[in-house]
């Protein structure tokens, strides 16, 4: 490592300068409502001021790669110092965007381990491709106090992810309710189109679009979100460094020490359910990113055929692998499900009587078409329908939800519609809580709350119903481990 | 008696209990609570004239039997807490039990200690309690309504414990 003092790539003026510039256009277009004169050089003058702004901040950073720390200080009005110690590095990853691409320059993203500032990375830097690539090596190696592949190196990946597999992914991988709801707001999208076509009233369509804009927003964005951001998706593992490249739009080379994950997941939604495909995501900390990824939880394989998910789970994190035996919701906790889904019935049964007395009164006269002959009946129905959808729940929480404690980790199953199987090792659990509502304290059972430390800050694991020992056990273990490891 | 003094020579496994003035300072906090939805609740009756209607009549019903179950609640509540709650300090975990209805038991290794802070609210200042928070990275463990000497000496214990297990680990 060098000692002097570096800056970052001159683009970042311009990629800083066009982040602001297009919030500040969008601002203008819609208070300017000519292109005149005045509000030409309106429009110029905050934008020479933000150059210059960008300017003096990039002219006045200055970056040291030491022997023990990374030193990034900038000395405008306001002035800031931080020192990154190696050893407090979790991960240090690369990213290229379109401008980087443009500049030939990547993105140095250096992350701490720390569950304040998981989200936002510790340090983004801006160098030559070269230089980063470089760099990234030598802080991996600083870090993991090993030699480690860099990103350049032609690994083979263990699986091929393919295109379509990665459609499928954007497709399928969006929770289950979001896409019910998107349905939803499609149906009524539709219905709304169609009796404005039916009653002739062409201009009184704001609902159905407003609708389909829903729908777009919750079903067909993030969808599209997923395949720009997982296109061309590989996974490989090297000694004991996991490593991620993807990415349309922005490339992302990602990579962390398998020491730092918390928590391995196997998740599927209702759809790739039956199609037999699941996908993996780790629970890290320290690989946010200030570029949106932040708040999303890295997937060490999209959504794959369930036996070569197993396989990537074996190849890839074995470390998360133990022999055990799961344990089902006990008798108690069928008694609690069946006693909350009685109250709960009852309560909406008793909250949605008038409302619907209400209703059948106004719509009793009838219209036409069928959307109007059911609007009398809309709520019983609605009530109908959301009871009988406690009922299922309740029969499939009994089903699938299950529970295992192995010596060093422990397995939480959950969901519904969308189910996870969560492998937690027990030396990565912060705290964790017991809880018993009335019910659960009649019949002998209670749930438990395991805190994590997660790549969004913190994160909690909830697990069904089970005797209430059974839970106190993980506590014992997690005591047990802890104690252990301090001797 | 002081019931939450830390006492050395007691047997180190025993939970302790919280001083009754922690029940007063919850009745103040309930009090000021339902009193500001009350006001609400009879500002919305009195100004919006839609509510006035028949057709509303079970709204407000319902919605008045909310209040008068939120004030037995409020009422009750503090004396169940008082009578449930329980936390212990040893070498190695803060543990704390406690809920109304819902009962819960937390449990903090403290390997697992990053920060511990003592809190006051205005309440719990005129009372001289205050709170311990624990903070871990996986989010805070609070020990609630101690009083003020103790959550001290409960935080410089803790401080303690956690400055000896960095410096074993040394």
């Amino acid at each position: 490592m060098s000692e002097e003092l570096l800056r970052c790539h001159p683009s970042i003026i311009v990629e800083n300068t066009l982040r602001t510039a297009i919030a500040l256009l969008i601002i203008l277009f819609f208070w300017v409502r000519s292109l005149d004169m005045p509000y030409i050089v309106g429009l110029a003058v905050p934008l020479v001021v933000l150059i210059a702004f960008h300017y003096r901040q990039w002219k006045l950073t200055f970056i040291r790669f030491g022997e023990t720390d990374i030193v990034v200080e900038r000395k405008t009005l306001f002035k800031l110092k931080k020192t990154i110690p190696y050893s407090r590095i979790a991960s240090v990853n690369i990213n290229r965007g379109v401008i980087n691409r443009l500049f030939g320059t990547s993105k140095l993203i250096i992350n701490i381990n720390s569950g304040y500032n998981a989200v936002k990375p510790e340090a983004s830097l801006t160098f030559e491709q070269r230089f980063a690539d470089r760099m990234c090596e030598e802080i991996s190696r600083r870090i993991n106090c090993a030699e480690m592949p860099s990103f350049g190196e032609e690994v083979e990946p263990l699986v091929q992810f393919t295109t379509a597999d990665v459609i499928l992914h954007g497709l399928f991988s969006v929770p289950t309710y979001q896409s019910i709801l998107g349905a939803f707001f499609l149906a009524n999208s539709v219905i709304e189109q169609y009796r404005s076509t039916i009653t002739q009233a062409g201009a009184d369509l704001g609902g159905s679009l407003i609708s389909l804009f829903m729908f777009f927003l919750l079903t067909v964005l993030p969808a599209v979100r997923h395949m720009i951001y997982y296109y061309g998706f590989k996974v490989y593992r090297k000694g004991d460094t996991i490593f991620l490249q993807h990415g349309l739009i922005r490339l992302y080379n990602i990579s962390f020490n398998i020491s730092r994950i918390n928590a391995i997941k196997v998740k599927n939604t209702l759809v790739s359910r039956l199609l037999g495909r699941s996908c993996i995501e780790a629970e890290v900390v320290g690989i946010g990113s200030d570029d949106g990824r932040g708040t999303t939880r890295p997937l060490i394989s999209i959504l794959k055929d369930d036996a070569i998910t197993q396989r990537l789970f074996v190849e890839l994190v074995p470390e998360f692998i133990y022999e055990g035996e799961a344990e089902k919701q006990p008798d108690g906790a069928r008694s609690v499900l069946i006693g909350r889904t009685i109250i709960a019935s009852a309560v909406l049964i008793a909250v949605m009587a008038y409302p619907s007395m209400l209703a059948y009164e106004r719509f009793a006269s009838g219209g036409n078409g069928i959307v109007d002959a059911m609007l009398p009946y809309a709520f019983p129905l609605l009530t109908a329908l959301a009871i009988i959808a406690i009922v299922y729940s309740v029969s499939v929480s009994l089903r699938v939800r299950e529970m295992d404690t192995g010596e060093r980790l422990f397995t939480f199953v959950n969901g519904i519609l969308d189910r996870e199987t969560v492998v937690m090792s027990y030396d990565k659990v912060q705290m964790v809580h017991v809880i018993r509502g009335p019910l659960a304290r009649r019949f002998g059972v209670a749930s438990a709350k395991v805190f994590l430390l997660s790549s969004t800050g913190t994160s909690s694991i909830s697990s069904g119903l089970f005797r209430e020992d059974g839970l106190e056990r993980i506590c014992e273990i997690v005591m047990e481990r802890a104690t252990r490891g301090r001797r | 008696m002081n019931e939450t003094s830390v006492n050395e020579e007691r047997p180190a496994e025993e939970y302790r209990r919280l001083n009754k003035k922690c029940m007063l300072s919850m009745y103040i906090n309930n009090a000021i609570t339902y009193a500001i939805l009350l006001t609400a609740f009879l500002l919305l009756l009195t100004f919006v004239p839609q509510l006035q209607e028949p057709a509303f009549g079970p709204v407000i019903m319902l919605a008045s039997a909310g209040m008068v179950l939120l004030l037995i609640y409020l009422i009750a509540g503090p004396k169940i807490y008082y009578d449930r709650y329980r936390y212990i300090i040893t070498a190695d975990k803060v543990d704390v039990r406690y809920g109304i209805v819902i009962l819960r038991h937390i449990l903090v290794p403290i390997e697992r200690v990053h920060q511990v802070e003592v809190s006051r609210g205005p309440v719990n200042n005129m009372l001289g309690l205050a709170n311990v928070n624990i903070t871990t990275a996986g989010g805070v463990a609070t020990i609630s309504y101690l009083e003020l000497d103790e959550a001290e000496k409960i935080a410089e214990r803790l401080n303690d414990l956690i400055n000896r297990m960095l410096r074993d680990r040394e």
